[in-house]
């Protein structure tokens, strides 16, 4: 290969490097090395159709807890192990036992936004008590 | 051969039928494909704030069993007090309280009083036959346990061809036998955008 040629190229992939390097943040985190709560986690059932959107929006784990009163708890932790900030939107179901979604005026979609290796938590609370089963919808930013 | 080149027009016809959707269209409420500016709170922000306050006060007093019913096996009693709109634009306040309202009701722990309000009853009729009954039947009113109040404010800045909106959404919950807050939430929904339109 011509080395003028080879070094052109070099400095390309650098600059593109750098350019990269420029609109993104990276997330520092530190927490216990032996955390005191015990999180009760579920397994999970998931359906990557977005599969950009799906690993740049990570759910580590899903836990829930529920209160004196009946109402479940959800807590998902999302980790974005790319090196660009990523925005996304989030929607939480909920069914009741008979698997019949439960139907608010509060359900929204919920704008969320991920830096570069940040780790955040989505935490969600049934409306009623009669809510036992969730879903989460993800969805990348459509306008 | 010929069927070759008959064919690509009408693969890119096909294309450009699928791609070209209507000039108006249904959309569904809780998406994400809402219109979004920097200029206004829109229909979603109203939402997402009173999501967050529902979740809030049945973390904080509704799953605990820390509310309190002035009636025996009876759902808490809240009333509507002042909801102080601190932005420069008209706000119905209403697209925020009666999404909260509705969504407490449903939890079966609280119920709001359409006859007492802040600025008079929601339901003058139905205050006027409370009140016939109260005198005709002697029978005590159920006065509120709970008032709900709150503030909407809004803030802007711009820097460059950036700007940014913010607006907070602030409700507080007093348990009107003691006069304390016994909850209180705040909300805040930034945008930023390069024009007064931006979408997400």
């Amino acid at each position: 290969m011509n080395p003028a040629f080879s070094r052109l190229a070099g400095s390309l992939a650098a600059a593109a490097w750098l350019t990269t390097g420029c609109g993104s943040t990276s997330v520092n985190t530190l927490e216990p090395a032996e955390p005191t709560a015990q999180r009760a986690m579920v397994s999970d059932q998931r359906v990557l159709a977005d599969r950009s959107l799906a690993s740049s929006v990570r759910v580590v784990g899903v836990n829930t807890a529920t209160d004196a009163a009946g109402f479940l708890k959800v807590q998902l932790e999302t980790y974005n192990p790319s090196r660009k900030r990523k925005l996304f939107t989030y929607r939480v179901e909920w069914f009741d036992a008979q698997g019949m979604v439960i139907n608010l005026p509060t359900a929204t979609s919920i704008p969320m936004s991920l830096e570069a290796r940040e780790t955040k938590f989505i935490t969600a609370t049934a409306p009623t008590p009669q809510a036992k089963d969730f879903r989460f919808r993800f969805l990348e930013p459509v306008n | 051969m010929k069927t070759r080149f008959l064919g690509l027009p009408l693969l890119a016809a096909l294309l450009g039928a699928g791609c070209s959707g209507p000039k108006t269209t249904y959309v569904d409420p809780g998406s994400s494909r809402l219109v979004t500016t920097t200029e206004g709170i829109n229909i979603q922000d109203f939402s997402q704030a009173a999501d967050t306050m529902v979740n809030s006060l049945i973390d904080q007093l509704v799953n605990p069993g820390a509310l309190r019913s002035g009636a025996p096996n009876q759902p808490a009693l809240l009333a509507i007090s002042r909801i102080q709109n601190n932005t420069g634009q008209q706000l119905e306040t209403d697209l925020l309280v009666r999404k909260i309202r509705v969504a407490l009701l449903r939890t079966g722990k609280v119920q709001t009083s359409t006859t007492i309000a802040f600025g008079g009853p929601e339901d003058p009729l139905a205050a006027e036959e409370l009140a016939n009954n109260q005198f005709f039947n002697d029978r005590p009113t159920r006065r509120p346990d709970y008032t709900l109040s709150g503030k909407i404010i809004e803030d802007r800045t711009r820097a460059g061809n950036v700007r940014q909106s913010a607006y907070i959404f602030q409700l507080a919950l007093t348990d009107v036998r003691e006069g304390v807050a016994v909850w209180e939430d705040e909300k805040t929904i930034v945008k930023q955008g390069s024009r007064p339109t931006v979408g997400f």
